[in-house]
């Protein structure tokens, strides 16, 4: 049956183009930060939880060989890949690990290196998603122009678009609230040292002068490609309760997946969902989680959300799925200042996806952010007010996969 | 059931990479240009790498530049086989002309088995345990283009 | 402990080139699963997948296979690599008490992107990539000849392994190389790739799929009258090529140690029945049953010399004809443990072996068998 687990060690790197280091040493830098924020040594691990786009690093499989940088040799270890949610799947893989008592201490590692691809313009991991979704970014009205000005990312903007399209029509938010998100993501980014894209001061007009890509999007909405990792190591009750630094408790977790929101998807004549801001797998995992959480009032309970949003318009969106605003309403909250850093519902103090996206590892992220808050370790980005229960979350695939972990400071 | 068969056709793509190599691997590289080979001795386990590695896999100790160690480039042969076919990049088998030798070869001063070419030698002589050494090319024709050939 | 039971299973026959979209053959497997079970897809509670990027030639490879695998609002992820992995992260989720019923599914289709060009792909970028002449089968061929040379083992005796599984696959109605009177001449005339390496000592290129349903011990009950508990799980990663003793499979010895643990299992020579194990080469099932501590280092031979590894031997390894007789790579460690619980079930029309209770299952992945997983399956009667 479920024994408690809590997050008791985070580690990452510094996020961007990172040339100065091999994939090998990019990944141990943060599995080791994680290790010796847990006080542990390799040899005290019990098992390993390593996820990234394969086909973005050119490498596959790469946990046979990067394993040995991280203490993997002689340990069980477990690959993980769910596309964005990759980062997401292996916290949970590894929460589940000590979830079931098999193992006491997992190390769980998620990472992406953009920066080895040799296609000009584009990362070549991104290529591969823009050309196997060619034909549905150019039905969006992206020109293959704005294609190569995002780096291929604007292909993954296709299916965010017209998710993004549907939530406006429905809730009457405006590009402006876009422009607020993209700033208000940009400012707390500043406030991370390891985030990617960091303007401290940004304002909702510096958001709109930037170039229009295609309805709402423009070029400041979007988020980088940027190398990186993070890592966590997560224990059993036992040893989390020994620990003399405080740690995040894990109180619910699930992820639910959806039917893939892409009209015209290669393998079908069509799909049922035809709202992809509907997200019915966040809402299903979303009150799975906060059901496990004891959670019954997530609007009132959870304190902060670290929400996956590589688009601005997701973070409204995912918002609302996760129950923290009124349905179609997150963008009046915005208006109102409760998603600042010290607002009543702070969302992606770090700067979230939007200004740091190291793709394999970002839904990992989304996890170690919330753990920092509840633990109160996250510096300058540290929200102003006393963590119980943080949320986070993440989105991958065709906008179907989700990943939703609730984090507190008490144990189940 | 459809009696149609499923129709097939294929997508063309190609991805490059360009891995960035990381400091000690960079020092590597340039060193073979000047006809070194480089290795890394762990400073706690003394387990020697070739290629150098800036963490140790046996007791996780970090490397750097002053663990870097020029090995002789003599080594002993442990293991090989004789490859009759390479892979063509599409994803094919195509025979080999003549069959090459794929040495495993344990290098002096080092731990790390290392997997290269080993030439000068009829297949049919080649034998575990030979002593071998370094073959330099005259021109390079890629960042690790070198070669062992036996100790006469 | 909470208690783990296989409730019910499918594969799809093995083949080359399977004339099927992913999708349909993924939908297939998994109904047929559910069938097999006699379970609606409402029951399952989390799916796990298995399969790789690489291998499918897309990105995010099962974005568009989660829903062919049932998997619609519900609790999913993916282990990109053997099916074996995937049982063990389902069986964990049970274990922790969120979920009672698990599905699993494997598969790859080879004919998709030749799996030993991924092979390729898995080698350290900066250097073995560069040089250019590895993939798994020349590391196989290298690892072949230093076991031969080292413990006087013959190309006879590496054939002697693929003849007794293709004759086992021969008998297997999803095995895909059937021979029924293969030789030793022939496996040793078919065409060589890496010395000693021949087209008949390796396995197949195989498009396939498999799935297979766990259950916790409550729903079992109900589900089932004939349930395979999952007795034992061992997992492990070796270091990469260049850093590791070729001359066994280490790995592989530590994860068995850890499912004969965690079973309860002393003596694997007496204690368990049958073997079901991932030999992607003719010479690594030699090293697998020293691995699993059925033989001293160096000599496996002895006991495929006495026949005591046939099907109707006193430990009868790969009555399916294993990995030589169909490789749908992913799916390949998951129709181990499915031929397995087969076996125990009494269902393996044709090539059953009498009197399984107890079983083990490996799964690998890796040159070189580098990582792999172990499983100790035990029925009720």
């Amino acid at each position: 049956m479920w024994r408690n687990v809590a997050v008791i060690g985070c580690g990452q790197t510094k996020h961007g183009r990172r040339r100065d280091v091999s994939l090998a040493e990019m990944v141990e830098d943060a599995a080791w930060k994680a290790m010796e924020d847990a006080q542990l040594t390799p040899n005290e691990i019990d098992a390993i939880v390593v996820g990234n786009m394969q086909g973005f690093g050119g490498v596959a499989h790469p946990d046979c060989w990067v394993g040995d940088w991280i203490g993997a040799p002689g340990k069980p270890v477990m690959r993980v890949a769910t596309g964005g949610t990759t980062g997401g799947s292996v916290g949970q893989a590894a929460i589940y690990a000590v979830a079931s008592g098999m193992y006491d201490k997992v190390l769980a590692v998620a990472w992406e290196k953009h920066s080895d691809s040799k296609e000009p313009g584009a990362t070549t991991g991104l290529l591969h998603v823009a050309l196997g979704n060619l034909a549905h970014a150019l039905n969006y009205g992206l020109s293959l122009k704005h294609l190569i000005v995002t780096q291929a990312v604007g292909a993954a903007a296709g299916v965010a678009l017209y998710q993004a399209r549907f939530y406006m029509h429905r809730s009457g938010c405006r590009i402006e609230h876009l422009d607020m998100v993209a700033a208000k993501s940009r400012r707390n980014a500043a406030k991370n040292k390891y985030a990617h894209l960091r303007w401290p001061g940004c304002t909702p007009e510096d958001i709109a002068k930037t170039e229009m890509i295609a309805y709402p999007f423009r070029f400041g909405h979007i988020c980088p490609a940027s190398d990186g990792a993070s890592a966590i190591v997560v224990a059993a009750e036992d040893i989390a309760k020994r620990r003399e630094k405080p740690v995040a408790w894990v109180k619910g977790l699930a992820a639910y997946s959806d039917e893939e929101n892409q009209l015209m998807s290669e393998s079908y004549g069509g799909v049922g969902v035809l709202d992809a801001s509907e997200q019915m797998g966040c809402r299903v995992s979303a009150m799975k989680a906060y059901k496990m959480a004891g959670i019954e009032d997530p609007k009132r309970e959870i304190d902060v959300a670290e929400i996956y949003q590589p688009f601005p318009s997701q973070e409204l969106i995912f918002a609302e799925r996760l129950g923290l605003f009124e349905e179609g309403k997150a963008w009046i909250a915005l208006e109102e200042g409760e998603m600042e850093i010290d607002g009543r519902m702070p969302t992606d103090p770090s700067g979230g996806v939007l200004s740091t996206n190291a793709i394999g590892s970002s839904a990992l992220q989304r996890i170690l952010e919330a753990a920092l808050q509840v633990m109160g370790k996250a510096e300058e980005h540290q929200v102003p007010k006393e963590v119980r229960n943080a949320v986070a979350h993440g989105w991958g695939g065709v906008t179907n996969y989700i990943t939703v972990t609730v984090l507190g400071d008490s144990p189940r | 059931m459809s009696e149609e068969k499923v129709i097939r056709y294929g997508f063309p793509f190609v991805a490059r990479f360009e891995w960035s190599v990381g400091f000690l691997m960079e020092r590597f590289i340039k060193s073979l240009v000047d006809k070194k080979i480089l290795a890394a001795k762990c400073p706690s386990c003394g387990y020697t790498y070739v290629p150098p590695r800036s963490r140790c896999g046996k007791c996780y100790a970090q490397l750097g530049e002053t663990n870097l160690v020029e090995l002789s480039g003599k080594g002993k042969l442990v293991g090989y086989t004789i490859a009759h076919v390479e892979l063509d990049g599409s994803g094919n088998f195509r025979d080999l002309e003549k069959p090459r030798v794929i040495g495993a070869i344990k290098l002096e001063g080092a731990d790390s088995t290392i997997f290269m070419p080993l030439e000068e030698v009829d297949p049919k002589e080649v034998k575990e345990g030979m002593e071998v050494e370094v073959k330099w090319r005259d021109e390079m024709k890629g960042p690790v283009d070198f070669a062992f050939r036996p100790v006469r | 402990m909470r208690r783990v039971a296989i409730v019910g299973y499918a594969q799809t026959q093995h083949q080359f080139d399977m004339d099927k979209t992913r999708e349909d053959m993924v939908f297939e497997v998994v109904k047929e699963a559910l069938l097999d079970a006699g379970i609606s897809r409402e029951e399952v509670d989390t799916v796990i997948t298995s399969s790789s990027d690489f291998l499918d030639g897309r990105t995010i490879s099962s974005v568009f296979l989660s829903m062919a695998a049932g998997a619609y609002l519900k609790d999913e992820s993916k282990a990109e690599e053997d099916g074996t992995s995937a049982v063990w992260y389902a069986f964990m989720k049970i274990l922790a008490g969120t979920h009672d019923v698990a599905l699993v599914e494997a598969h790859t289709q080879a004919s998709t992107f030749n799996p030993h060009l991924v092979s390729f792909y898995t080698l350290d970028p900066l250097f073995d990539r560069q040089v250019g002449l590895l993939n798994d089968i020349a590391a196989a061929a290298i690892q072949a000849r230093m076991y031969m040379s080292a413990y006087g083992v013959s190309e006879e005796e590496i054939a002697r392994v693929a003849v007794k599984n293709l004759l086992n696959a021969a008998k297997n109605p999803n095995a895909h190389r059937k021979i029924p009177d293969v030789t030793v001449e022939e496996v040793l005339s078919s065409k060589l790739y890496y010395h000693p390496i021949r087209e008949l000592m390796m396995s197949p290129l195989s498009d396939g799929a498999c799935a297979l349903v766990l259950a916790s011990e409550e729903k079992a009950r109900k589900i089932t009258d004939n349930p395979v508990w999952i007795e034992g799980v061992g997992c492990c990663q070796d270091f990469y090529l260049r850093d590791r003793d070729l001359l066994k499979l280490g790995s592989l010895e530590k994860a068995a140690r850890d499912a004969y643990e965690m079973a309860g299992v002393r003596d694997p020579l007496t204690e368990l029945d049958l073997f079901e194990v991932s030999e992607k080469f003719a010479h690594e099932e030699l090293m697998i049953y020293e691995a699993l501590g059925l033989c001293r280092r160096g000599k496996g031979k002895i006991l495929l010399e006495k026949g005591l590894t046939e099907k109707d031997g006193e430990i009868p390894v790969n009555p399916s004809g294993g990995a030589l007789g169909a490789d749908p790579v992913c799916a390949t460690g998951l129709v181990r443990i499915v031929e397995a619980a087969k076996q125990i079930r009494g269902e393996a029309d044709g090539y059953q072996v009498s009197g399984v209770r107890k079983a083990l299952a490996h799964g690998q992945f890796g040159i070189c068998a580098q990582k792999n997983w172990v499983f100790i399956l035990g029925g009720e009667r």
